[in-house]
């Protein structure tokens, strides 16, 4: 035997060997897991793409989110490809080759400090006082294990690289390796560790691939109403992926602290409802191991439950408080670095509730049986929602059976204070010479806020009867100020052969400004902050748009510190505002405040729903206008601007009355 | 106990289509409610639990050439709908009392009054003599009375005012709209639920005797003021109308308000020391 096929130490040798028993520990301790998957309902995935797209996924989506705490993101890198590559590189030790040569074990010795330093970087997240949004229990100890793991297989390699110059360190550190090893195995199965191997299958069968492939991937999927068993109401309803999904949680916490029902002290916390739903795939499970933020306000539950018990309940593992608080806001969704989709889950979960129990709020009953009986949440008439535009012309398209562009009203028609915004749109229509029209008495409501209370069947409904009246006329584009009719026109009728073109009317406007169909004086001296609508930013991806419309104007546009796809959410989504769950504050007071705090004057909106909520907030706050108003002001400003230049022949004059103008505050429009 | 619930062939006050009856969905709620009482369970675990119900101990009845959409009563806690099939110009009164007279149902719910045309409130009052029963009108909440046989029924008068009737059974009672709001609707439960067809009592009514017109929301009477007295006589009936009672104080302290609220309470027997 040559002195190169020889093992560098005999605790080299050993750590290796360990490695290798703990490896089949790990695979036995990952198949069980992996059984209770089983249980979860067979979907259709596309195994081999999601394997081929897999270290894309991790390294380039995964790490896209870890990256926006930076801490963080060097922290996983240096704890988990040091732990990876350390033990990897450690158990190809066993070919001889590789494990005669010190230089391999310098190598291993290197990633086994990365891992250290990983590991020492962990704990100095969760120690001395560990912040409130991550978990304790089995997670407090995790830096132990990695820290006690890492410095052993160190200390090995250390040893093994100088060819076993130091053996009374190397043995005590392989103890040490041994100890922290087996501990984070243990974890594999219901602590933090799971997340390592949960999370890489959830990549691989995650229920929207679109989301990898830079689609939005935010529409709703339909459900069979033919089904036996509507919805979810046992773990085993859902399908397999999405288990998959709860189980790579790693309780980080980033979903709570972006939840606007968890700040508004209703008894939501994203974080807790997954532990929840991943607890209860386990046989006689319970939710006692959770340790970290509760539900704010929680009700009390049972919390008891297994793969066929069922989820919702006072006798249950989740509080249905808890499913109605949900604004279907997505910001959880956006945060989670394990990409896991928190409102796919409550909407199945709805669902059942809706379809199946009956079991609603009190208050969202009303408006789903209006919607089934006058096609309008509020039970008025479909032909009075034209009445905002009472002295404007307002062009049916049943008259011409055709248009360039439909005007898509929505339910904020209905409203006083959002019928303003509606006029001032339609003001800059006709004076950009737009040929538009609208459907009036055709026009039924969307179904937005059925399908987000669960009733699936009447959004289907609706969804079937608007893309039936929509088949009778041509027109190139629909155009609609309402965020939510936009994601459902757009992305959620597609399922049903509804595909069409849809546009905000920020984008329009931006369109119109840019083209030189309207012409802007600027709305000086007012600073503005913009509030991105959920289902404009984070659904569909549109910050840029309503942005630039604002530049346009010559606002100081001042940014909050959530805006874009990370903006807070209003309130008013996924039929909170009707489920009306108590809480402590309410959602638009705390994202006003956040509005406030800019210095702003005005908060411009572009949605009905955050129109009505942010204008609900009482005291002391900023204007809330649509940008539409804006647009108008600024359309009126600049149409001023030059009568008065032309009457006074000055550019001087007309330069000092637009200010003063624009140091006006912003007076109801149309 | 047996109940037996009418439903009308009711329009949508906006939009005029076919819908049930609001106040004959909360008529279901109150017998859930009285035969979980019965039961011996708790009123809401009975009315909030949709999937477990005694089939055929509530059943519905409607009388009309088709049911549409009064299936979704189905959905609103209803377990079993029975449609008497007759012709539209068909009067209802006798294919009801033919098979409500089969049956003997213990109680008998309806709504208030229609919504218009023949279900204009009369049809429980001809039924009730038809089967020479008992009729109560404007039910808001009902409870097992204090002998076996027995229904106490609480009646719900103008300005919010209740009365508490003691019943012997069978009996035919009408639903306030004050009674609580209907139970609510559940998809899968109207897809469970059981509509039976069967053949009604022919009853052909002469063309034109009904005038049929869509239903339209009836201004409030405010006062019976003279026409022509002046306005402040008219405000005066139409506030004295309102008030039944009690004194008007104009920018009274928060005691002396407290004190004539509570006054006032006392009076009408809301508070009772």
């Amino acid at each position: 035997m040559t002195p190169i096929m020889n093992p560098a130490t005999p605790a080299a040798f050993c750590l290796s060997l360990v490695i290798l028993s703990l490896a089949g520990l790990a695979l036995a301790l990952m198949a069980r897991r992996a059984r209770l998957w089983c249980a979860g309902r067979p979907v259709p995935v596309e195994w081999a793409r999601g394997l081929r797209a897999l270290p894309k996924r991790y390294l380039v989506d995964v790490h896209h989110v870890v990256g926006r705490d930076p801490y963080a993101a060097r922290m996983h890198a240096l704890a988990a490809g040091g732990l990876l590559g350390g033990s990897g590189l450690a158990l190809l030790a066993l070919i001889p080759a590789l494990g005669g040569a010190r230089l391999y074990w310098a190598l291993i010795a290197l990633a086994f400090a990365g891992a250290l330093a990983g590991g020492v970087m962990v704990g100095r997240r969760r120690y001395p006082a560990r912040p409130a949004r991550l978990s304790g229990g089995r997670f407090q100890i995790l830096p132990l294990l990695l820290t006690f793991y890492a410095a052993g297989g160190f200390l090995v390699a250390f040893d093994a690289a100088l060819g076993g110059a130091l053996p009374a360190l190397a043995w005590p550190a392989l103890a040490l390796a041994i100890a922290g090893g087996l501990g984070l195995v243990l974890q594999i199965d219901r602590g933090p560790m799971r997340h390592a191997f949960a999370g890489a299958a959830h990549l691989v069968v995650h229920p929207r691939p679109g989301r990898f492939e830079g689609e939005r991937a935010t529409a709703l999927a339909p459900l069979d109403l033919d089904a036996p068993r509507l919805g979810v109401a046992t773990p085993a309803d859902f399908a397999f992926n999405r288990l998959v999904g709860f189980d790579a949680c790693i309780q980080c916490g980033r979903c709570e602290t972006a939840c606007p029902a968890f700040a508004a002290g209703q008894p939501l916390n994203p974080k807790r409802l997954i532990q929840d739903l991943a607890a209860a795939l386990q046989p006689n499970a319970t939710n006692a191991t959770y340790k970290g933020s509760p539900y704010p306000n929680a009700r009390a539950v049972a919390g008891i439950g297994g793969p066929d018990l069922p989820l919702v309940g006072a006798g249950a593992m989740i509080h249905p408080d808890t499913l109605w608080s949900c604004t279907t806001c997505r910001a959880c969704v956006e945060e989670c670095p394990m990409m896991i989709e928190h409102v796919d889950a409550i909407i199945d979960l709805r669902r059942h509730q809706t379809l199946e129990l009956g079991a609603l709020p009190a208050k969202a009953s009303p408006p789903l049986m209006e919607l089934r009986y006058a096609d309008e949440p509020g039970g008025r008439a479909l032909a009075a929602r034209t009445d905002f535009a009472a002295g404007l012309t307002l062009p049916l398209i049943l008259a011409t059976g055709r248009a360039d562009v439909l005007l898509w009203l929505g339910e904020g028609a209905y409203e006083l204070r959002y019928g303003r915004t509606l006029r001032a749109l339609v003001t800059l229509l006709q004076m950009a010479g737009v040929d538009f029209a609208v459907l009036g008495p055709e026009e039924r409501d969307c179904g937005d806020l059925a399908r987000r209370l669960g009733d699936e069947a009447t959004f289907q409904r609706l969804a079937a009867e608007n893309i039936a009246t929509l088949a009778r006329y041509s027109f190139s584009r629909i155009l609609t100020a309402d965020p939510h009719a936009l994601h459902a026109l757009r992305n959620e009728y597609r399922a049903f052969g509804g595909a069409y073109e849809v546009i905000h009317h920020t984008a329009f406007l931006d369109g119109l400004l840019a083209g030189g169909r309207l012409t802007v004086g600027a709305l000086h001296e007012a600073r503005v902050t913009y509030h991105d609508p959920c289902y404009l930013g984070r659904y569909n991806g549109e910050i840029d748009a309503p942005r630039r419309l604002l530049d346009r104007l010559g606002l100081a546009r001042l940014e909050m510190e959530r805006a874009g796809k990370r903006s807070m959410c209003c309130g008013g989504g996924g039929g909170a505002p009707v489920s009306d769950i108590e809480g402590e504050r309410r959602i638009p007071d705390i994202r006003m405040a956040q509005a406030a705090a800019t210095g702003a004057g005005i908060v411009a909106v572009a949605c009905p729903q955050c129109s009505a909520m942010l204008d609900g907030v009482t005291g002391e706050r900023p204007e809330v206008h649509d940008i539409a108003e804006l647009v108008l002001m600024a359309v009126e400003a600049g149409s001023a601007k030059a009568a008065r230049k032309d009457a006074a022949g000055k550019d001087v004059a007309g330069k000092d009355a637009a200010r003063k103008d624009a140091a006006r505050p912003p007076e109801p429009v149309a | 106990m047996k109940i037996a619930i009418l439903f009308s062939a009711g329009r949508h006050a906006a939009s005029g289509r076919p819908a049930p009856v609001p106040v004959e969905l909360q008529a279901i709620r109150l017998a859930r409610e009285l035969i979980g009482q019965a039961a011996g369970d708790a009123a809401g675990d009975a009315a909030g639990d949709l999937s477990g119900d005694a089939p055929g101990v509530i059943t519905g009845f409607h009388a009309g050439p088709d049911a549409g959409p009064l299936k979704d009563a189905l959905g609103h806690g209803l377990s079993r709908l029975v449609q008497l099939s007759i012709g539209a110009q068909d009067d209802p009164l006798p294919s009801l009392a033919a098979a409500l007279g089969a049956e003997r149902f213990d109680l008998v719910l309806a709504g208030r009054s229609g919504q218009g045309g023949e279900d204009a409130g009369l049809l429980p009052y001809a039924l009730a003599r038809a089967l020479g029963l008992p009729i109560v009108a404007d039910a808001c909440a009902l409870a097992a009375g204090p002998q076996p046989g027995t229904l106490s029924l609480e009646q719900a008068l103008p300005r919010g005012a209740r009365r508490r009737l003691i019943l012997r059974l069978p009996a035919l009672i009408t639903v306030h709209p004050a009674a609580p709001a209907p139970l609510p609707f559940a998809f899968a439960a109207m897809r469970r639920g059981m509509l039976e067809t069967r053949e009604g009592v022919p009853a052909p009514r002469a063309a034109g005797e009904v005038e049929e017109r869509a239903y339209r929301a009836r201004p409030k009477l405010i006062a019976k003021s003279a026409a022509g007295a002046s306005a402040t006589e008219r405000l005066k009936a139409a506030t004295e109308a309102a008030s039944s009672g009690g004194r008007l104080l104009v920018d009274p302290s928060p005691e002396d308000a407290a004190r004539e609220i509570l006054a006032h309470l006392r009076q009408i027997g809301v508070l009772r020391h």
